[in-house]
Parts: structure tokens; C-alpha cells; sequence
């Protein structure tokens, strides 16, 4: 079934100082379908943010594309001209943010940053209506006397209230797709729940792409997961069949890390090693140096992409039993 | 903000009255006499001390220091040496000529400045950065009497295209031709000027334009869908322009005082030659009347560029 928004073979990669490329996201495919939440994981540098840029291609200046589409609605969003793509961003595509403290321009008004999405869609709305929109939106994400705040400053806003005005801006426009890069790390503990509560509620609507590295939110809100190490997709599918029968070693390895109450641990359980730089990256596997279960052949060849079940994919050199429908 | 305007105020009263002592001590420090040079040596030595005592050089410093502050209080700056007009006239005369060059450089530099380094900053190391960053580069480190003499030669001398000096052709003409004439005489010192200062301008509007487009709330604004013209204009430059408006203060802080050696080599009557003059007169009434002016404009100017500040940006407002 083809998703809403779609990655097919995407590869991306940085340009080093010598002008070589050196790549960074291999073959990246997987689809977000309509209505449903996709969480991402993986460790930090793994690709997570880049390939949330890519979609809205805000990618920094020395990033480059190989190949490979992006498809939204069918339409390649890698083809599109720059005013096409800027028609599409914040009214279908909206994005989330990792940083509410730096995200948001310090010397312009929350009530004139939230409005700016509506203003530049729906260039029909007068100035009072957009107000009216505004401050019902900021209603909506449960900012106390929005009135009041409307014409406030960035700095006079806590962490979890800048977070809710990026989300207030993001979903102004009802888009399609929210893309919410890693939206509660900067924040503490019990507003990251009241956040997350807002988003699952606001994403009624639409698609929902979250990108994280806290497997706790994802199974808090996310349908589907996908899980990347070092700018490859390892293991995809349906959040169930993943939380039950996590397949690919690094994958277990994420599952057994998790801190847990009922067993009576010494010691976490961490994967050995960390993640490579890009310029480090093996021909083969890219965990194969991290893996136990690490054959020769591992180091040299990519991995085949494997279905287990209809709504379970993973990329891995072992044999792994083949199951029904999860 | 009204405390913050009245603190504000309170403080440069203090700075001026600090830069009124410390000129008034520095001129009686300098190892010359004025009295040799205001005194004709032919006269007696009784019309001398009649002399000395009308300008009260004969009375102890510290009286002499009392004397002038009491005057100055009252608004009387006293009387020049040289031309034994009031000092107030004599700034008067001088100062609408500098204010004049001060308008024309400032206003140009702006215009042309803030655009440039914007434009620039949006791509940075590409060829018209490259051009424009080798350019101030240049600009910045000429010596500017050395420009202001080849220019001279060039355009003046040369080609005979502009005056060499002054402000206008004496006797001065009537309605628009007096115009057209200071206007042609204003070329040459404003053009020295406005290289110079637009290059301070371009490289700050640059540099701050080039950290501000590496800010996170500019990738915020691309995603809601606008373009690179709004992004910069509405996001980048409110942000960008601060260190613009602070390094606008100090020029023109510093062309008040006259651009010294520009009015000097172009024979243009401001303030900068009138303190040039007097240095060389040892006129000190005129000196220091000359850098009161200049300290209460460091001083305002000063205040006008942190409100320009504080209205742009709410933290330090409302902060």
C-alpha cells in the first residue's frame, strides 16, 4: 500500500573539505501511511535529524542527495522547485523542533511567529482574524490567558511552553504530516508527558513521524517504528510486532538496555562499542564491529532486507524464523 | 524604562562633566604658553598684565578651573583667544558644515552598507562576498589622508573636475547655485568618509547577518514556508542589525568631533579644522568648548543607539 509520505532508496551523505561525499543515510526506505504515527529510533548521530531534514529539504549547506525519492502524495518532493516546496512546508508538511529554547526568534512575538504559518497559506485571512485563530490555537495547547500572552516574547515563556507554542505553529495549518524531531529531550520529565499527551491528541487528523530515542514514548504514542543505526534502516514494521518479537541484534540489544523495575539488575545492560563516524563506516553491515552474532560475511556485504511478516521487515545476515501475520 | 531613561541621563551628565575636568587640566599640561601667543610682545608690560587678567591666565589653575566651570553652568563657554569671539558663535559658525558631511556619510553608508553586507551574508565565500570582504578589507586599512590626497590629485588637480578645498567658492553665490556649488565641494571629504565608514558598516552588518542565518529560528522560519527574501528581511535583520546600530553611534560620535585630518586636507570649515586650528593657536577656551560638544554628542548618541536597541530587541526592554 503506498503511504503518505514515502522513502525509497534515499541516500544523502556530507561534503568533506577535499569535495569527496562521504554518505551518511544508505538506501533509506520506509512509508508513513496516512493516520498513523511512525516513531524513529536510534542512537544520536544515526541519521535521525537528517532525515527529517531531507523531507522538508532543510538540509545544511554541505549536505548532499545521491539518490533515490522521497515521495509525498505520490509526488517527488526532491524534484519539486523551490516555490512548490515552500507551498508545501507548514501547510502540509509541519515540523517540530528538538530545541524550543533556540527555535523561536527571540525579538519577534509568539502571537506574530504562530501567525506567520496562516499568514503565509492563507494570505486571504485579515489581520484580526489571524489574532482570533492565534490565540484560540494557543487555547487549544493549553496556554493559560492566551490573550495575554499573545504579545509576548520568547524569553518570557518556560521550556514546556515554548515547546507548546512550536507545536501551536507546527499544527495551525492542519497539515498533513507533523514531523517532531526528538520534541521533548530538552524538556524535564513531567512536561515531556504533558507535551506528548498534546501531540498525540492534536495528531487525530493527520500523520505523525516522531523522531526519538526514548522507546518509552514509542510505545506512549507511535503505530509504527523504525529503527536506524548509523543512517541505515535495520528493522521496520508495526509497533507490536516489533516491541514483541524484536528480531535484528541491534534491536535487542536497544530492548535489553531499557532499565526495567520488576528485574533485579547490578548493572544496565549496554551495547558494546558506540556508533560509528560516517567517515568510518563499514562496506558491509554497519553494526557487524558492535554485533555478537557477527559472521565474516558481515563485515563486507550489506545485509539483505528480509520480510518476516507482512508488517515486519529487518536487514540482517541471520536466519531468522518466519512468522504469520503479527 | 522611564528609571532606566533617568539613570541613563544621569550618567552621561556625569561623563561630560568627567571629560569637561579632565580636557580643562590636560590644555594647561601641555608645555606651551598661551599668554606669548595671545600677548603682543610690543605691548607694555602693564597693557600685558591688563591683558592676562582679562582672560584671568594670571589667577592660581584650581581658581581658574572654578572660574570656568561657574561660567560654564550659566551657559558661557568664554571667548575665544584667537578671534575674541564667544566660543558658543564659533562652534556655531563651525558646526552645520561638519553636521553636513556627518548626514551625507551616514546616510549613504547606511544605504549602501546594510544591503551589501546583507547580500553577502547570504552567501558566504562566494564570489560577491569574496569581492565585497576584499574590498572593506582594503578600505578599512587605507590611510585616509593618503586617499584623500590621491583623490585630490586625481579628480581636483588632474582632471579638474572637482575644488580642491573649502566649502564653496567665495564669495558665496545665492539660492540654487550656493547649493549646487557646496554641493560639488562636499564630494570629495564625504567620498573620503564613505569609504571608510561603509566598510565598517558592510563588515558588521555581514558578520552579525551570517551568525543570525545559522540561527535555529531561521530554519523555523523556512519550515512554516517562506521564502529567502522574507526569512531575512522580517527574521534575520531585526536580529542582525544590533552591533549595526551600536557601531552607527560610535561614527558618528567620531565625525562629530570632525573628522580631523579629512576637513583638514580638504579645507572644509567644521568642527575637525576648528580643533586643528586651535590646537595650533592654543586656544583653549575654543578647545574646550570644541570637546564639550564632542563628549555631550558620544554621550547622546550613546543613549539614542541603546533605545534604537531596546526598541528592536524585548529582552533588553522588558528584560
Amino acid at each position: 500500500m503506498p503511504g503518505l509520505l514515502e522513502f525509497n532508496n534515499y541516500s544523502m551523505g556530507f561534503l568533506n573539505d577535499e569535495g569527496q561525499v562521504i554518505n551518511m543515510m544508505d538506501n533509506v526506505s520506509f512509508a508513513v501511511q496516512e493516520g498513523r504515527a511512525v516513531g524513529i529510533v536510534g542512537e544520536s548521530g544515526c541519521g535521525k535529524s537528517m532525515t527529517t531534514l531531507s523531507i522538508m529539504r532543510l538540509l545544511p549547506n554541505n549536505a548532499v542527495v545521491q539518490g533515490g525519492v522521497i515521495n509525498f502524495q505520490g509526488t517527488n518532493l526532491l524534484a519539486l522547485s523551490q516555490e512548490s516546496m515552500e507551498e508545501i512546508r507548514g501547510k502540509d508538511i509541519a515540523m517540530i523542533f528538538q530545541e524550543p529554547m533556540t527555535s523561536l526568534n527571540p525579538v519577534l512575538s509568539i502571537g506574530f511567529q504562530i501567525g506567520e504559518t496562516l499568514q503565509r497559506h492563507q494570505p486571504a485571512l485579515s489581520k484580526a482574524e489571524i489574532k482570533e485563530k492565534v490565540i484560540e490555537q494557543l487555547r487549544m495547547v493549553g496556554i493559560p490567558n492566551p490573550e495575554k500572552r499573545y504579545s509576548q516574547f520568547p524569553h518570557q515563556f518556560s521550556g514546556g511552553m515554548r515547546q507548546r507554542v512550536m507545536i501551536a505553529m507546527a499544527t495551525i495549518c492542519h497539515p498533513k504530516i507533523l514531523i517532531a524531531d526528538e520534541p521533548t529531550t530538552a524538556l524535564d520529565v513531567t512536561i515531556q508527558a504533558q507535551v506528548l499527551d498534546l501531540m498525540s491528541k492534536l495528531k487525530v487528523n493527520g500523520s505523525l513521524m516522531l523522531i526519538t530515542h526514548n522507546l518509552g514514548i514509542v510505545v506512549e504514542i507511535c503505530d509504527d517504528v523504525v529503527v536506524m543505526y548509523a543512517g541505515r534502516v535495520v528493522e521496520s514494521g508495526s509497533m507490536v510486532e516489533i516491541f514483541d518479537h524484536p528480531t535484528h541484534p541491534y534491536t535487542r540489544g536497544l530492548f535489553a538496555a531499557i532499565p526495567t523495575l520488576t528485574h533485579n539488575q547490578d548493572e544496565l545492560y549496554t551495547i558494546p562499542g558506540s556508533v560509528p563516524v560516517s567517515t568510518k563506516f563499514l562496506p558491509g553491515c554497519r553494526f557487524a564491529p558492535r554485533c555478537t552474532q557477527a559472521m565474516e560475511h558481515c563485515y563486507t556485504q550489506v545485509p539483505p532486507e528480509r520480510e518476516l511478516s507482512p508488517s515486519h521487515l529487518v536487514n540482517c545476515w541471520l536466519e531468522f524464523e518466519q512468522r504469520g501475520e503479527g | 524604562m522611564a528609571a532606566y531613561l533617568t539613570r541613563r541621563i544621569f550618567k552621561g551628565l556625569l561623563t561630560i562633566f568627567a571629560s569637561v575636568t579632565i580636557t580643562f587640566f590636560i590644555l594647561r599640561l601641555m608645555p606651551a604658553d598661551p599668554v606669548a601667543l595671545v600677548v603682543d610682545p610690543k605691548m607694555g608690560l602693564e597693557a600685558q598684565a591688563a591683558m592676562k587678567a582679562k582672560f584671568g591666565l594670571d589667577k592660581p589653575i584650581l581658581e581658574q578651573y572654578a572660574i570656568f566651570i561657574g561660567n560654564l553652568i550659566q551657559g558661557d563657554m568664554g571667548v575665544s583667544f584667537k578671534t575674541r569671539q564667544p566660543v558658543m558663535a564659533v562652534i556655531q559658525e563651525k558646526m552645520p558644515w561638519t553636521l553636513l558631511l556627518l548626514i551625507i556619510v551616514v546616510t549613504l553608508s547606511l544605504l549602501v552598507g546594510i544591503p551589501v553586507g546583507v547580500r553577502a551574508a547570504k552567501r558566504p565565500n562566494k564570489g560577491f562576498d569574496r569581492f565585497v570582504s576584499l574590498l572593506t578589507m582594503f578600505s578599512i586599512s587605507i590611510f585616509i589622508p593618503f586617499l584623500s590626497f590621491a583623490f585630490l590629485y586625481l579628480l581636483a588637480y588632474y582632471l579638474k573636475l572637482l575644488p580642491t578645498g573649502g566649502a564653496y567658492t567665495p564669495p558665496p553665490a545665492d539660492g540654487l547655485t550656493y547649493y549646487k556649488d557646496v554641493a560639488r565641494h562636499a564630494v570629495l571629504p564625504s567620498l573620503v568618509l564613505f569609504i571608510n565608514n561603509v566598510a565598517t558598516i558592510i563588515l558588521y552588518t555581514r558578520n552579525s547577518m551570517q551568525d543570525v542565518l545559522k540561527e535555529d529560528y531561521i530554519r523555523t522560519a523556512y519550515s512554516k514556508g517562506w521564502n529567502e527574501k522574507y526569512v531575512t528581511r522580517v527574521h534575520g535583520l531585526k536580529n542582525a542589525l544590533i552591533p549595526t546600530i551600536t557601531v552607527t553611534g560610535l561614527m558618528i560620535s567620531s565625525l562629530i568631533g570632525g573628522a580631523v585630518m579629512t576637513e583638514t586636507v580638504f579645507a572644509w570649515p567644521g568642527v575637525g579644522r576648528l580643533i586643528y586650528d586651535s590646537v595650533s593657536a592654543l586656544d583653549y577656551p575654543v578647545l574646550q568648548g570644541a570637546f564639550l560638544i564632542l563628549s555631550a554628542t558620544v554621550v547622546v548618541t550613546s543613549i539614542l543607539s541603546d533605545l534604537i536597541i531596546a526598541w528592536l530587541d524585548p529582552r533588553i526592554r522588558l528584560g
